[in-house]
């Protein structure tokens, strides 16, 4: 029994983690720039899928985030300055204009790699004794690595001047452009970094789901949930809101089965935008 | 202020009647061109996650297609395929059918869809034309002038217990599936199969059917409780996910696992990470041993020249059950006579017709069939047992 608990705690704060990974590309371009981007899972399906492409080519598994970077780095500059730069505080526009694009991206998916299932082999196999628990050695390096990523970008937001920027930009725009801002440049240096982000947790869940063009419409809602339990535009409230979103999805499963876990989150996610619209924590 | 674009009514009636007499005037015209052909109204899944399916059972189906057209057609007639939309909600595809039927001129209908389509398609087709459902299926709808194709749980069951349950042993079961009608009926047959082997089940759940599911917990919790084996009756993605986190939580070293709808596709996407002590039973696998496997894919192979391989990695049993449904329908039109409900349910007792892996037969509107249990080795199905002429339970009158 103690070892079944032990067992189940690991796996909620593995739950916890991961989800927070897969909304940090989310948090950012919608909490910092108003975009509700609904193509967020398809930049999470192109990670996996450069994943795929260096697994098939035999390279090491490591050199997917790079080609990652690249990939939809560039096609998020590209998408950022033929569209979205005109949308901006437009939320509703924003929200057509994604998700028209996740369809493009999901059929140029499907004409480039198929419909098939790829799976990824793990770059990390067997499992690692955790007080006496074997647990998947990746699943504990995704928590490591996603709470380190959480950490030092909570630090290098709150602390650095880029940081500082993007604040003034969200703040008031006109009077950061007005005070020499380039608030073009910021705005798509923000964009294409959530893009990146959000190939890069692509990348990560890669070895551990099916690859598929499809595979973004399981990430995009759950991850949209975060974000509104949460509370926008802070990484304290995208961690808040994985864990209450993730960490209840985990803990019912655990005890009761899949389904309630399920019902729970739609639940709280109808709760919160019904009597708390601004999430947990609210910035400012 | 700008006008806006909403139609008066006047003007939106206007548009819709004239729509409508364009719509009207098109399909009379063509059906009449096409008085000599025989067509084939065929529901594959086009769009949406099951649409993994399609390549495979459309190039199936093109094949049987070119295989009956140059044996003389169906009635002396050529087959045409009319292919619709089988991934839609089951009242989108009700739609689609009674088009099919009044602006198509289709004669028979064939699909591989989930079961919420399928009972939608009974409802509209209501016997008019026969309707011939391909894929695996739970026992037991005898609507008039529909037909069953695919593996029964019954027959699945039959060479899991025999093949694999009794001889080792097997007391404990834990079963998991996907939560609506196929799973939950398969695992009442499987039920009645654990009772008569004397064992116990240790543990039953179902995670929800089209939302991400994380399988994490649910291994924790089998792992705690140490089955014999673990039936699953997860489909598409959830069936990878479920058993590469079965794989990495380093539990298949003693517990077995069989799937109820594990084929080429699904395998390939669980990986060798994942499929170790994995078995699956159905009635067609690609690297099955046998004549009539052989000759099917030699002819996939002529017809299909350098795409082949490519393509057959994406024929599993649900792929070559379309094949079987355009067979069966030249054996059925051909003995019936006609598509009236009555001579086709007829007709169809005791009707030998074509599969992919040799003749089956019809009985009580279900296929009595050779089923194959396979243990997966890494990618591939390796087939450790066969039984022939395993027959389906059905209870459906003629």
């Amino acid at each position: 029994m103690q070892d079944l608990i032990a067992a189940q705690t690991i796996n909620l704060i593995y739950a916890v983690t991961l989800l927070a990974v897969l909304s940090l590309g989310l948090a950012v371009i919608f909490g910092l720039l108003g975009v509700l981007n609904l193509a967020h899972g398809e930049f999470i399906m192109l990670g996996a899928y450069c994943a795929v492409v260096v697994r098939q080519n035999g390279w090491p598994f490591l050199t997917a985030i790079p080609l990652a970077i690249l990939v939809c780095g560039s096609i998020g500059y590209v998408i950022e300055v033929l569209i979205m730069r005109r949308l901006y505080r437009r939320t509703f526009d924003t929200l057509v204009a994604t998700w028209g694009l996740s369809l493009l991206l999901r059929k140029s998916a499907e004409a480039v790699f198929g419909l098939t299932y790829r799976s990824v082999e793990t770059p990390l196999p067997g499992t690692i004794d955790v007080f006496g628990v074997p647990y998947p050695a990746y699943r504990l390096a995704v928590i490591g690595l996603g709470a380190t990523a959480i950490f030092v970008l909570a630090i290098w937001y709150g602390n650095s001047r880029t940081g500082l920027r993007i604040r003034a930009m969200t703040g008031n725009p006109e009077l950061a452009q007005s005070l020499g801002l380039s608030v073009k440049r910021l705005a798509a240096g923000t964009f294409v970094t959530g893009t990146c982000l959000a190939a890069l947790s692509g990348v990560m869940i890669a070895p551990l789901v099916p690859v598929f063009p499809y595979m973004g419409l399981d990430y995009v809602l759950r991850t949209f949930f975060v974000i509104v339990v949460g509370g926008l535009g802070s990484v304290i409230g995208l961690v808040y809101g994985a864990l209450a979103i993730g960490g209840l999805d985990s803990a019912v499963s655990a005890f009761s089965n899949g389904t309630y876990g399920y019902l729970s989150v739609i639940v709280l996610a109808i709760a919160f935008l019904w009597l708390r619209p601004r999430g947990i924590h609210v910035r400012g | 202020m700008r006008k806006p674009m909403v139609p008066t009514r006047r003007q939106f009636l206007g548009y819709s009647s004239s729509a409508l007499v364009g719509l009207a005037a098109f399909p009379s015209s063509r059906a009449k061109a096409d008085a000599a052909e025989f067509k084939v109204g065929m529901f594959l899944p086009q769009g949406g996650p099951a649409s993994i399916f399609l390549a495979g059972g459309r190039a199936c189906a093109e094949l049987a297609v070119d295989e009956v057209n140059a044996g003389g057609g169906i009635s002396g007639r050529k087959v045409r395929l009319v292919f619709a939309d089988g991934g839609v909600a089951p009242a989108e595809a009700a739609k689609s059918a009674i088009r099919l039927i009044l602006d198509e001129r289709v004669e028979i209908i064939t699909g591989s869809h989930d079961g919420g389509v399928r009972e939608a398609l009974v409802s509209a087709i209501k016997g008019k034309v026969p309707y011939v459902f391909s894929p695996v299926t739970e026992n037991g709808n005898c609507s008039a002038n529909t037909y069953y194709l695919g593996e029964t749980a019954q027959q699945q069951n039959e060479i899991i217990f025999d093949a694999l349950v009794k001889p080792r042993n097997l007391k404990s079961f834990y079963l998991v599936g996907n939560d609506y009608s196929w799973p939950r009926a398969v695992n009442e047959n499987s039920k009645k199969f654990i009772a008569e082997s004397g064992g116990k089940i240790v543990g039953e759940e179902y995670v929800p059917f089209g939302t991400p599911n994380r399988f994490e917990e649910i291994v924790t919790r089998i792992k705690s409780v140490n089955p014999d084996v673990i039936l699953i009756t997860l489909v598409g993605g959830d069936n990878v996910t479920f058993n590469r986190t079965f794989g990495a939580f380093g539990t298949d070293g003693r517990i077995l696992r069989v799937g109820y709808l594990l084929e080429e596709q699904t395998l390939a996407g669980i990986g060798a990470d994942g499929s170790r002590n994995l078995f699956s039973a159905l009635g067609y696998f690609s690297t099955a041993p046998g004549g009539a496997g052989d000759q099917f894919k030699q002819a996939f192979s002529a017809k299909f020249g350098e795409t082949s391989p490519q393509l057959f990695a994406q024929v599993g049993t649900i792929g070559v059950d379309s094949y079987a449904a355009v067979h069966f329908a030249r054996a059925l039109i051909a003995k019936a006579g006609s598509t009236k409900a009555r001579d086709c349910m007829a007709a169809s007792e005791g009707l030998s017709f074509t599969t992919a892996t040799g003749p089956a037969v019809m009985m009580h509107r279900y296929v009595n069939r050779t089923m194959y249990l396979a243990e997966c080795k890494g990618t591939t199905f390796s087939v450790v047992a066969t039984k022939e002429g395993v027959r389906n339970e059905s209870s459906c009158k003629t």
